[in-house]
């Protein structure tokens, strides 16, 4: 008995001793709240988006805060799953009470949750989807960043034209984003004349792709073009070897641009194709973007990829329509990223009157010796699209 | 007194009879148009062997993994739905053996050619499966053994939890993310015919798993003594068989044939704590398509069913979102024409 009493009494001075210094400072943080897929299919790309937000925490406190207080993110994790990401939000805006929201990653999760944030009117800068349907709602709280995800592939279309491919094949994973992304891929094969011999969607769950493949390679597609994640893009690289399937064209959205996939795969991500955001090339000559990659690469040791930028200027952008509103007030904030027009590292923000950053263009690269170098557009590129791929059997072998 | 049922509701039983057949007719028209077009164009002899050899590939595996359910069931009529997790559990061994345990010097010895690849999942079951059987064992002495023999919702409903607290364990311990082992890629090509190097190492692996099975239980005294059992229990243990400890042993290799195939989809296939599923959904249309409790039926069911699903994928279009329909489409046609499964099952004897 006297035992009980005396662990209970120091249960109660450690509960006190956690709960009050806690409670002391949270009347003076700033508290940034969201969901993002640290764990399962999306983690790759949610996982950088979050090392850049991440880091612009770390540089405004060490600058003095947001409004003179003490910026503290917190990301829970939605394990790439829409429906706990409706749950976290929910718990966030009315039990935690976060003072700014942030975005989740991916346009499927997105779409999800900007029901939520809408209903409690806390503005976000959607620096993880891509998908304007989801502006087309008359939504009043969500902001765009990112360009479209129905010019992703186009680059890659442009290229097969310009080279004479007239075959295209195109598959892609039936959840909002990669959906757009084929769907704007067949758009603009259309317009440069290119004949669509396949065109069909996975379910999120699939890893076997082979016999997907196999019909790619009967149809004699010369390009294949995947409206992707990570997972399912180094999947089907893999099998492209494994059923020694030689294309013209592999172009994915998202997976190549991931450093983890010329990491994962090695040789076989040579000469993939891939869009792109915005790589870390300074020759892109954004105001500060060379800052910015140097600090990165300092924190993080790796380059940053494209999701990393978003998740750092989001919050740059937040920070200043912070600043122009001079308090946290979420009508104010909103008002301030409806009319904000900034330079970032990243590129222009300036939203439309559907919230989204229509002047944001994509970009294509290509896997060479482990690097993405920038192919397309013309204006952007490094160096010249190593096109059609090399044979299977005819590269050094790993 | 029941009033009686005025005309308009007829009228709307009648209408979503109609829509309800309607709806699917359409989308199948649609489908078989989709199919006519598509197949022209593609159809070769080349290319229907390269779907053959796949689907039979893939069907070997297949086999193996149903070979384990049909076993526990056959022997001890339970359906156990922890299957699929068994053999996810097994996945994340050889992948905790891989990347973790094995310096990355390593590695390379098991993806430099076919032979060694080889040498590398023996080794990699080698070490799984004994701790699999082992486990398979403790599940059955700890979870089913107090439940045999009485209702048959029981063991079901504990295997069901089973497979959550696995899933569940899993994420928090390896998280939801989807892993994969850097292995052997690339092709054996003969002629026209390209075949993955990881799926014939699976093939041959699971080849020689099923040819062990079979040579074991049809010569030696212990298979023999499950045979038996699985006939019919109360006259085996008549006849001086222990049943419970044939119970035992029979658990234990359902759970290692599981892991066998959790071991042979992890060196093709990216895997995460939630793969389960997708198997064992295919092994019920398998023990069901070839006959409940049948050995034989169950390597036949799984080839036939990776030979389906690889032609539906190829032919139909949009047929990768068809391949699940495939497997639960069979399920429901078997147990509505041949309830016994194609080679009978021990389970109607």
């Amino acid at each position: 008995m006297k035992n009980l009493k005396g662990f209970m009494t120091a249960a109660a001075v450690a509960a006190a001793m956690l709960a009050f210094p806690a409670g002391a400072w949270a009347a003076q943080e700033v508290v940034v709240g969201g969901a993002i897929s640290l764990t399962g299919r999306y983690s790759e790309p949610a996982g950088r988006l979050k090392d850049g937000r991440t880091l612009w925490v770390e540089e405004v406190n060490a600058r003095g805060g947001l409004l003179g207080r003490k910026v503290r993110l917190v990301l829970r994790d939605d394990r790439s799953d829409p429906s706990t990401a409706v749950k976290l939000y929910e718990r966030l805006l009315t039990q935690e009470k976060v003072d700014l929201c942030v975005a989740p990653y991916s346009s499927p999760i997105t779409e999800a949750t900007a029901s939520i944030t809408e209903r409690y009117k806390c503005p976000i800068v959607a620096d993880g989807a891509a998908t304007r349907s989801i502006w087309g709602k008359g939504r009043k709280y969500i902001f765009g960043l990112v360009g479209p995800s129905d010019d992703y592939l186009r680059g890659a279309v442009e290229i097969a034209a310009k080279k004479g491919y007239k075959r295209i094949a195109i598959v892609n994973e039936d959840s909002l984003f990669s959906k757009a992304a084929a769907n704007g891929a067949a758009m603009y094969a259309k317009k440069h004349g290119l004949q669509v011999v396949l065109k069909e969607e996975y379910p999120r769950t699939q890893t076997d792709f082979r016999p997907l493949l196999l019909k790619v390679k009967a149809l004699n597609a010369d390009a294949l073009l995947g409206g992707s994640y990570f997972v399912d893009a180094a999947a089907i690289t893999r099998q492209l070897k494994e059923l020694n399937i030689n294309l013209k064209i592999w172009a994915a959205t998202v997976g190549p641009g991931l450093p983890r996939f010329t990491k994962d795969l090695g040789p076989l991500a040579e000469y993939v194709l891939g869009s792109t955001q915005w790589e870390p090339v300074p020759a892109l000559g954004y105001p500060g973007i060379k800052e910015f990659i140097a600090k990165y690469a300092k924190r993080f040791g790796e380059k940053p990829n494209y999701h990393a930028s978003q998740g750092y200027a989001a919050m740059l952008i937040l920070e200043e329509a912070v600043k122009k509103a001079g308090k946290l007030d979420r009508e104010a904030l909103r008002e301030q990223l409806t009319k904000l027009d900034m330079m970032t590292h990243y590129g222009r923000y300036k939203v439309g009157p559907d919230g989204f950053n229509s002047g944001k263009g994509l970009l294509l690269f290509q896997i060479l010796k482990g690097e993405r170098r920038l192919v397309w557009p013309e204006e952007s590129q490094e160096v010249a699209p190593v096109v059609p791929l090399p044979a299977w059997d005819k590269r050094p072998t790993m | 007194m029941a009033e009686r049922t005025p005309g308009w509701v007829y009228a709307v039983y009648l209408a979503l009879a109609l829509a309800g057949a309607g709806l699917p007719l359409a989308l199948a028209w649609e489908g078989f148009v989709g199919w006519l077009a598509q197949a022209r164009s593609m159809t070769s002899l080349a290319v229907t062997l390269q779907v053959l050899a796949s689907g039979i590939l893939q069907g070997g595996l297949y086999a193996v993994i149903a070979m384990g359910l049909t076993m526990i069931f056959g022997v001890m009529r339970i359906i156990n739905v922890a299957h699929g997790e068994f053999l996810m559990v097994g996945a994340y061994m050889a992948f905790v053996f891989f990347m973790m345990l094995l310096p990355e010097e390593l590695h390379s010895l098991f993806t430099s050619n076919l032979g060694m690849a080889i040498l590398g999942v023996g080794v990699f079951l080698l070490i799984c499966l004994p701790l699999m059987f082992l486990f398979g064992m403790g599940v059955q002495r700890l979870l089913l053994n107090p439940v045999v023999g009485g209702p048959e919702l029981t063991p079901l409903l504990i295997t069901f939890g089973l497979s959550l607290i696995l899933i569940n364990t899993f994420i928090s311990v390896f998280s939801s993310d989807f892993r994969a082992i850097p292995y052997m890629s690339g092709a054996l090509v003969v002629g026209n015919l390209a075949l993955g190097y990881p799926q014939v190492i699976s093939v041959a692996v699971s080849a020689a798993v099923t040819g062990g099975v079979f040579g074991f239980l049809k010569f030696s005294r212990l298979g023999k003594a499950v045979r038996a059992t699985a006939q019919n229990a109360d006259v085996a243990m008549v006849c001086g068989v222990n049943v419970e400890r044939i119970y035992l042993y029979t658990f234990g290799f359902g759970t290692a044939l599981a892991a066998t195939g959790g071991v042979l989809i992890s060196i093709q296939l990216a895997f995460s704590p939630e793969i389960g599923g997708i198997y064992i959904l295919r092994s019920f249309a398998i023990i069901i398509l070839g006959g409940r409790g049948n050995y034989l039926g169950a390597l036949a069911g799984g080839i036939l069913l990776g030979v389906i699903e690889g032609f539906i994928s190829f032919f139909v279009s949009q047929g990768s979102q068809l391949q699940e329909l495939a497997a639960y489409t069979l399920l429901v046609f078997m147990l509505l024409v041949r309830p016994q499964g194609l080679l009978g099952g021990i389970a109607d004897e």
